[in-house]
């Protein structure tokens, strides 16, 4: 009793399909991709419909040009690359032991100038029945999730893994093989299906063997007797009784989509019409491993050589494609490529997606993904560094703090440690309340009428204030210990020395309004300045 | 001939398909309010500023506005919500919210820069530029902007507006229909919008106005400034004209209250 079972999923002109696949608004069109140097290019891949029109594998460009309507295209290897790890994970939700066909010894030493442009896995999917149905409806479902996914792609299923392998190869569309009929299956199939050994194919058609079944009917012994060894491979692989050591691969997740653009693109609008194709693909091989996105990663390669990344982090991992894509709009919108961008790499990590059972009397919180938009739209209009929470510096240096990106944990909220708060909460409500400043950024420079070494009066480049009151000084300096220089004025510079003399001050307006505010003097610069009122 | 109430009833019920109670009024109940933390303040609003509505907090410089908005935005986050502060003239101080009480964590502070940046400069011409950036209108514009899209966001128990700095003839300048808006949003959202400024620019939008005026500035030993006091006047509540309150209270025509600076609470603590 045969115990195996397998299926071949085979993409052929894989250059033309990588590169088709985010852009489905072309593969109505006759496309061709070229590669090799300028004045050498070939067309390496092509579809269904420029093959109509007379294009092939190997037609040089200038032929090439001379058809109609005819869509060219440049091979990308980083495409390619993507759409490949792609592919592997659509296959690797049916199965989790598969084999790199393309990666086999025997399958390399006769890989054939077209195949070099295919891809194809074999998957072992013996046991699968009760998840998947029968071999034609799990063909099925595979071809429908690549299809999805973007590719077209031709499968065979059978016992014997070689046969397999080839019936996907040179027969399109779903082949599923009965057992003992693999012979039979590949007996219509060329010599060139075993490889392209020229010595072999011109020996075998003087003789006038022309496919794998004339070869298959050949006697063994004799074969072998003229050819060596390697004849009773042939052979066996004819006869579709071939013996193969599967080597299972593990495919790393890797959430990336690559898109290499004809001409360099200038419009955002256009630039996001892509992104947003590639976030819907991220998304959905995200959610295929009950995963979400953490992050999301843009690198721009600009026309003039150089690249340009920028990321976006949500504050909960999301599959919203909308939200998502959102972001990547804000976050490029306020930092712009600064030419156009000729290709696309996005780049995501995976996170785990949480659940949040939310209390009925708990108290009302932003929405997270909301408040990333919510704060990437206050960022595009205010700046990147104005917008957070303050953290205070641990210094008695005035107006010391620093921010820290807004983060509102529903979770933590109450139970972390309060940043400077003086009052825990749910303590009694206090007795006295703090009088409390308001800076000003910069401080206004003022010059002040001094009386017995006491501000009696300043004036400001607008309007004279009359001192009713002063309260001082208060001297204050900090890191002469270690600084070299001094502060030069009183904004606060990194870890620069400072000295200055304050006063609070009682002082009336000409307009007769009172107001209490908070006067510095700077003795190394001697400039005096209002730094901030008492409100 | 029918009475009044007998048309109005009639009209009612033809058209209570699609209209329910067309001629009658829509009740008014009275809406939650927040304590702001300050006794007299919470005496004088019977409970504190109203949730869902526009609350302005007006008066001059050193009127205790900006001590006021603290003390209700520490009471807030103390109860673990999240509050937003929309800095018009980049004139929030850290260290005094930290000493009110206000736990920075839960605090979103939007400071509005003088210079716009780098996006809008890129599309707008360099003489537009050059206008917009000698205008005090583009940061008054970055702050409506921001307390418009934090109101809409939702979640945030408290926004607070400070124009406290900007310009009497700027703040007036704000039309009418942007103040309905917020009115709407803070509706919708359960959320307060506290607006700080020179005189009330809100206008019928705002369910609670609050005069503050600087009343007395006390000093100990004649070298500490020990306390200042202000005092609340309710020039305005909305509310007032709904059914009296189930249980009347007589409500003062104003409160004093009294603020200290750190250092003496930090002595008496010693």
């Amino acid at each position: 009793m045969n115990f195996e079972l397998y299926a071949c999923v085979h993409a052929a002109e894989l250059p033309a399909q990588a590169l088709l696949r985010l852009r489905p608004e072309l593969r109505a069109q006759p496309v061709v991709v070229l590669e090799g140097p300028a004045a050498q290019q070939a067309v390496c891949a092509l579809n269904q419909r420029a093959r109509q029109r007379g294009a092939v594998p190997g037609m040089a460009r200038l032929d090439v040009e001379s058809l109609p309507e005819m869509k060219l295209l440049w091979r990308s290897v980083q495409a390619e690359t993507v759409a490949r790890s792609i592919l592997l994970e659509c296959v690797s939700q049916f199965s989790p032991r598969i084999d790199d066909a393309l990666g086999d010894a025997c399958w390399d030493e006769g890989r054939q100038a077209g195949q070099a442009t295919a891809c194809a896995f074999v998957l072992d999917i013996q046991g699968t029945e009760r998840l998947f149905g029968a071999p034609e409806q799990l063909a099925q479902r595979l071809r429908s999730c690549l299809s999805a996914a973007g590719f077209h792609v031709s499968i065979a299923v059978s016992a014997n893994f070689h046969t397999a392998r080839l019936v996907a190869a040179h027969r399109g569309g779903i082949r599923v093989i009965a057992t003992g009929q693999e012979a039979a299956m590949l007996a219509g199939l060329p010599l060139t299906a075993l490889g392209r050994d020229a010595d072999l194919a011109e020996i075998l058609a003087h003789w006038g063997i022309r496919n794998l079944g004339e070869l298959a009917a050949l006697p063994e012994a004799e074969l072998v007797t003229r050819f060596g060894a390697k004849a009773r491979a042939w052979s066996a692989l004819a006869q579709g009784r071939a013996a193969h050591l599967f080597r299972p691969i593990q495919p790393a997740l890797r959430l990336e989509e690559f898109c290499a653009f004809e001409t360099p693109v200038a419009q955002m609008d256009s630039l996001l019409f892509t992104a947003a194709r590639m976030i819907d693909c991220l998304a959905q091989r995200a959610e295929s491993r009950a995963l979400a996105l953490a992050t999301i990663t843009a690198r721009m390669r600009l026309e003039d050589g150089s690249w340009h990344q920028r990321a976006i982090r949500p504050a909960l991992p999301s599959l919203d494609r909308r939200f998502l894509l959102k972001l990547v709009q804000m976050e490029l919108g306020a930092h712009p490529p600064q030419a156009a961008v000729t290709s696309l790499l996005l780049q995501a990590e995976p996170g785990q997606s949480r659940q949040m059972q939310l209390g009925l009397f708990a108290p009302q919180m932003p929405e997270p993904s909301r408040l990333d938009i919510t704060l990437a739209r206050l960022k595009s209009i205010v700046g990147e560094d104005r917008v957070g929470s303050p953290v205070l510096e641990d210094t008695h240096r005035a107006d010391s703090f620093h921010m820290l990106g807004f983060v509102a944990d529903r979770a933590g909220a109450g139970q972390r440690p309060q940043n400077g708060s003086v009052q825990a909460p749910g303590a009694p409500e206090r007795q006295s309340h703090r009088l409390s400043l308001r800076r000003m950024r910069p401080p206004r420079p003022v010059n002040v009428l001094l009386h017995a070494d006491r501000p009696v009066a300043f004036h400001d480049r607008k309007q004279s204030f009359k001192i009713t009151a002063a309260y001082g000084p208060w001297n204050s300096s900090g890191c002469w210990w270690s600084a070299a220089t001094w502060e030069s004025g009183p904004e606060p510079h990194g870890s620069a020395a400072w000295n200055s003399v304050e006063w609070d001050v009682l002082a009336t307006s000409p307009d007769g309004a009172p107001c209490a505010c908070l006067l510095s003097h700077h003795p190394q610069s001697n400039v005096w300045h209002l730094e901030a009122f008492y409100d | 001939m029918p009475s009044a109430a007998v048309l109005q009833m009639e009209i009612e019920r033809s058209l209570a398909a699609r209209f329910p109670a067309a001629l009658s009024p829509a009740p008014q109940t009275l809406g939650e309010a927040a304590a702001t933390g300050v006794t007299a303040v919470d005496t004088l609003l019977q409970g504190g500023l109203p949730v869902g509505a526009v609350s302005e907090l007006i008066g001059a410089e050193s009127s205790g506005r900006t001590s006021l908005a603290l003390a209700f935005v520490a009471s807030r986050t103390a109860e673990g919500r999240v509050c937003a502060w929309v800095d018009t003239n980049d004139a929030f101080d850290p260290e005094s919210a930290a000493g009110s009480g206000v736990d920075l964590n839960q605090l979103l502070w939007v400071r509005c820069r003088s210079t716009p940046c780098s996006q809008s400069s890129r599309d707008v011409p360099q003489a537009e530029r050059r206008r917009s950036q000698s205008l005090p209108w583009t940061l008054l514009d970055q702050a409506l902007r921001a307390t418009d899209l934090l109101l809409h966001a939702g979640g945030f128990a408290a926004v607070v507006l400070d124009l406290a700095t900007t310009a009497q003839e700027h703040g007036n300048r704000i039309p009418a229909a942007t103040w309905w808006r917020f009115r709407q949003a803070a509706g919708s959202t359960h959320c307060s919008l506290v607006v700080l400024g020179r005189s009330a620019y809100a206008q019928s939008s705002a369910a609670i106005v609050l005069e503050c005026v600087a009343r007395q500035a006390r000093a100990s030993g004649g070298t500490i400034l020990s306390s200042l006091q202000y005092d609340v006047t309710l020039k305005r509540d909305r509310s007032a004209c709904i059914s009296p309150r189930p249980i009347p209270a007589r409500r003062p025509a104003a409160s004093t209250w009294t603020t200290q600076p750190g250092w003496t609470q930090r002595t008496r603590r010693a």
